[in-house]
């Protein structure tokens, strides 16, 4: 139901990455002395590799600050990766449907589609309890559903009501087919909902 | 001739008096052509509006912007579960704008409407029922 930063990770892993490949293969090079061997200009093997006074580049006021904005600048890109591991479940805020907005407007918020798909789902044999998620806008909507099932409910069976029922009615309210589902299967020990209902046609005699 | 004949019409207009109807009424009139549609119901009990419930047989709020002669209409429904939204809210909005105009007079500049709730046909389902 939540999303996770996962193309963010692989991004800034692949960055840094590459950047720590770059470095260790300069190393290398250096080590054995053929980066020498190909640019005399750079530094021979086993020599020191800084070979000028450190305190005169860093001694000026400005070069301080501008290591000091580097690392604060870091620091907080570091903050931000972090910060971005936390599971967010990026619901859609409402779904405008109205063609003409001169004639008027039409909303509908995301989370009224999402009781109305749970209180579906709920009415499945062997359906304990449904929660629904809709992303995306109205036109390219996306719906997440975490379904719990008691641990007598044929599984299959509930998904095949879910794919044929719940999923194309989502779609025919919104007039447009889905960009993706998504299905979590949960089992649990408590009796399903159906399970308490009681349909009747008939008199009951006491 | 015609001038005292049009001085006697104008003196019949100002004697039958005038009719000023009320932002409220338009709002019941509107309230009450969207509880006419079958797929469209309002919310019922609670008190202030709390612990209200979707009811197909209740009248949707409906607030009404007067300027004039001319509407804006803000409705808030509930509609059945699964109908076509876009289409069920035009038709609405189109039915609305023509009754509320039949019956007032007043032109429907806009009608604004924010989808409440969504409940199926067999609402029952899952619930205990009283017999």
């Amino acid at each position: 139901m939540r999303q996770h930063a996962g193309a963010l990770n692989r991004t800034c892993l692949v960055i840094l990455g590459i950047l720590a490949l770059a470095g260790g293969v300069l190393i290398l090079l250096m080590a054995s002395g053929t980066l020498q061997a190909m640019n005399p200009a750079t530094v021979a093997a086993e020599s020191p590799v800084v070979t000028g006074d450190l305190d005169a580049v860093f001694g000026p006021a400005s070069a301080k600050a501008m290591v000091l904005v580097a690392g604060v600048a870091m620091g907080a890109l570091g903050l931000l990766w972090i910060l971005a591991q936390i599971p967010r479940r990026n619901s859609a805020d409402r779904y405008r449907l109205h063609q003409d907005p001169a004639s008027g407007t039409t909303l509908c918020d995301a989370s009224v589609l999402g009781s109305a798909v749970e209180s579906q789902i709920n009415t499945l044999p062997g359906v304990v309890g449904a929660s629904a998620l809709l992303r995306g806008t109205a036109t390219e909507p996306e719906l997440a559903m975490k379904v719990t099932v008691n641990n007598r409910a044929d599984i299959q069976d509930v998904l095949h009501s879910i794919n044929t029922r719940v999923i194309p009615d989502l779609a025919t309210a919104l007039e447009t087919p889905l960009r993706r589902t998504g299905i979590q299967l949960e089992v649990s020990g408590r009796n399903a909902i159906s399970g308490t209902t009681v349909e009747t046609t008939g008199t009951v005699v006491y | 001739m015609n001038a005292t004949a049009a001085a006697a019409g104008s003196r019949d207009l100002d004697s039958r008096g005038r009719t000023v109807l009320d932002r409220k009424v338009l709002e019941k009139i509107a309230s009450q052509v969207a509880s006419e549609e079958s797929f469209a119901g309002g919310s019922s009990g609670g008190f202030l509006g709390i612990g209200a419930h979707s009811d197909f047989s209740a009248r949707p709020r409906v607030t009404v912007e007067l300027a004039g002669n001319i509407a804006v209409l803000s409705v808030e429904i509930g509609l059945l579960y699964p109908v076509p939204l876009r289409q069920a809210t035009e038709q609405l909005r189109r039915r609305i704008s023509e009754r509320v105009n039949a019956l007032t007079g007043v032109e429907v500049r806009q009608v604004d409407i924010t989808v409440t709730w969504l409940k199926p046909a067999d609402e029952y389902a899952g619930r205990r029922r009283l017999l």
